[in-house]
């Protein structure tokens, strides 16, 4: 299994290569692109034509695309917020009591996970218009927090499972109520579940078009996701200025994903393996 | 995780301790209702923003309901006029099922077979290189899909892009002579290969953890048995991660079953070009751009049975595997 000769050894770092440039590849154009001065006749260059923030600058000043990302952190914190409050009570009970219809309800925050967008996308606009909940930064939080939790939930169970029951019994033995176990034993440990849990619902948040594009029809609550279609013309598009808008989008997404790819995987191999 | 009897009965004790202040109820019942108290808000939320909603996307699709049905308030029951509409529609079985099938199973198979062989690849090297070339593959996995496909949506710009530029410097075609986005094969293809860019990373990372989980000496007794890699790899590897293998297929297929943004978001893809219409895209074009909310519910809940039927198999899977 472990030959170790030349050529495996070349073979590898070809692939090694192949692999990092492929998958940085789409990143790079984007960044590339955003930072060159002349991005429409850069062709077939790998390199930019020039290095320029211009388009940065006319993005966030001249665009107000700055706005846009004000709109998306709110909705998006505020999503984070609610959904790791209320996933965490959800998770303890799931993972923490045997109860009647306990399966039942882990099967239904399985199955609601694969309910399409699009389906609930014209039910939820008729309902915010008839509230008047359009264009509301709340509305578009609600429901993005439906979205998130389900994943939310199933994710905590995982974490909230690995904590050692023994060091629960143990707090019980020194006379801790439930709620003081809670509070000294699961939420320390539960923290960094809770950490990678809330990056997906931001993630999730920062991410959304379909319902931001459907529910925020005034150009001043628009998210960055919509916001980044006002650079689109008739036939044309400011390339430049597409991907600085892009880039501002994807940069916070990115450094947030591979800063907690680590808790991820060990929430998605709890959740996936141990009951 | 079975526990133990003492265990329960001080678990049920810390329950019974949450909750005396506010239900001052027998202590059975205070023991049965801790559970249900931390899981109210959660499952008040997926009912009302999930459940709800479906149940009156199912209750729209038997209306013919529009713009002035929505400013008057009131209801038009047409029973399964809509349905008979939609299944009826020629283009329903030429365009929009084929575009929507098709386009994910072959999502799906590409992505499985990036998927495991990058991870096959990630489980054969040292440490360092195999962090590094995984923070890389996250990096294709964080993109957003809505700025990943503006990323692809420039790389393929018929005039200036990067595709049509080299083309050109190779002499194969002129750019700006071919606008790929208006034809349905050349979308499609740039569609896939977006979708499967975002999705093979999540499939190489939950199989390479899959793969360390196979015991080394299966290995060595196959290779002892004279089996070559390829053998192994069918009669060891495969077997053992059957379960991951199969929770990955499902997953993507409901994740490309729905695919939206990657194709509303390309030029000609907000149903401008009718012939690249997907169920998900024509469901919300005939809602929010014809204002035929009843007709795009139906379209809805024929997507949504498809994905039902789907994630049924998801769930009979995963409960053969684990208990909940």
């Amino acid at each position: 299994m472990n030959r170790r000769t030349p050529a495996s050894t070349a073979a590898k770092a070809i692939g090694v290569v192949m692999l990092l440039s492929l998958s940085l590849f789409p990143f790079y154009w984007m960044l590339t692109t955003a930072v060159d001065t002349s991005p429409l006749s850069r062709g077939a260059s790998l390199l930019p034509s020039g290095f320029t923030l211009e388009h940065f600058r006319y993005v966030l000043v001249d665009a107000g695309f700055l706005n846009y990302v004000r709109v998306s952190v709110i909705v998006a914190l505020g999503t984070v917020l609610l959904s790791a409050i209320v996933a965490l009570l959800a998770a303890v009970a799931v993972a923490r009591f045997r109860f009647r219809l306990r399966t039942q309800v882990l099967i239904m925050v399985l199955m609601v996970q694969m309910v399409p967008l699009e389906a609930l996308v014209i039910p939820l606009f008729l309902q915010a218009r008839n509230l008047n909940m359009l264009n509301s930064l709340l509305g578009l939080i609600l429901v993005y927090l439906g979205f998130s939790l389900a994943f939310a939930i199933w994710n905590l169970r995982g974490f909230v499972a690995a904590v050692p029951q023994e060091l629960e019994e143990a707090a019980y033995m020194d006379g801790a109520t439930w709620w003081r176990m809670f509070r000294s034993i699961l939420l320390p440990l539960v923290a960094p579940g809770l950490v990678a849990t809330s990056v997906f619902s931001f993630i999730t948040a920062w991410n959304e078009f379909i319902f931001a594009l459907t529910f925020m029809q005034d150009s001043s609550k628009y998210t960055v996701g919509v916001g980044l279609r006002t650079f689109f013309t008739q036939n044309a598009a400011d390339w430049g200025s597409v991907m600085a808008a892009s880039t501002i989008i994807t940069l916070p997404v990115v450094i947030f994903f591979v800063l907690v790819q680590r808790n991820l995987a060990q929430g998605m191999t709890a959740g996936a393996v141990k009951g | 995780m079975s526990p133990t009897p003492t265990l329960q009965e001080r678990r049920g004790d810390g329950a019974a301790a949450l909750t005396r202040r506010t239900v001052p109820l027998g202590r059975r019942l205070r023991r049965g209702a801790a559970p249900w108290l931390l899981l109210s808000p959660g499952l008040l939320v997926l009912g009302m923003l999930l459940l709800w909603p479906m149940m009156r996307v199912l209750n729209l699709s038997l209306q013919d309901y529009e713009l002035r049905n929505l400013l008057r308030g009131d209801t038009n029951y047409v029973g399964l006029d809509n349905y008979v509409q939609v299944l009826a529609d020629p283009f329903l079985w030429t365009t929009v099922l084929p575009n929507t099938v098709g386009f994910a199973l072959v999502c799906v198979v590409l992505t499985m077979i990036v998927g495991t062989c990058v991870a096959l690849f990630l489980n054969s090297l040292g440490s360092t290189w195999r962090s590094l070339c995984t923070t890389a593959i996250m990096v294709a996995w964080a993109v957003p899909a809505l700025t990943g496909t503006y990323i692809f949506v420039w790389l393929f710009d018929p005039l200036s892009g990067l595709v049509a530029s080299t083309l050109d410097n190779l002499g194969v075609m002129e750019a700006g002579s071919y606008n790929w986005f208006t034809n349905r094969w050349t979308f499609y293809g740039i569609a896939t290969l977006n979708v499967v860019y975002h999705g093979f990373p999540f499939i190489a990372v939950t199989m390479l953890a899959g793969l360390a989980t196979v015991p080394k000496e299966h290995y060595e007794a196959a290779a002892m048995d004279g089996a070559t890699a390829w053998g192994r790899f069918w009669n060891v590897t495969v077997p053992t991660l059957r379960p991951i293998i199969a929770v990955c297929v499902i997953l993507s297929t409901i994740w490309d079953f729905k695919v939206f943004v990657q194709i509303y978001l390309m030029p000609g893809g907000d149903g401008s070009t009718p012939e690249v219409m997907n169920l998900g895209v024509w469901s919300y074009t005939q809602s929010f751009a014809q204002g035929e909310y009843g007709l795009g519910s139906t379209i809805a809940v024929l997507l949504t049975a498809l994905l039902l039927v789907i994630s049924v198999i998801y769930i009979r899977t995963l409960m053969k595997e684990e208990e909940l």
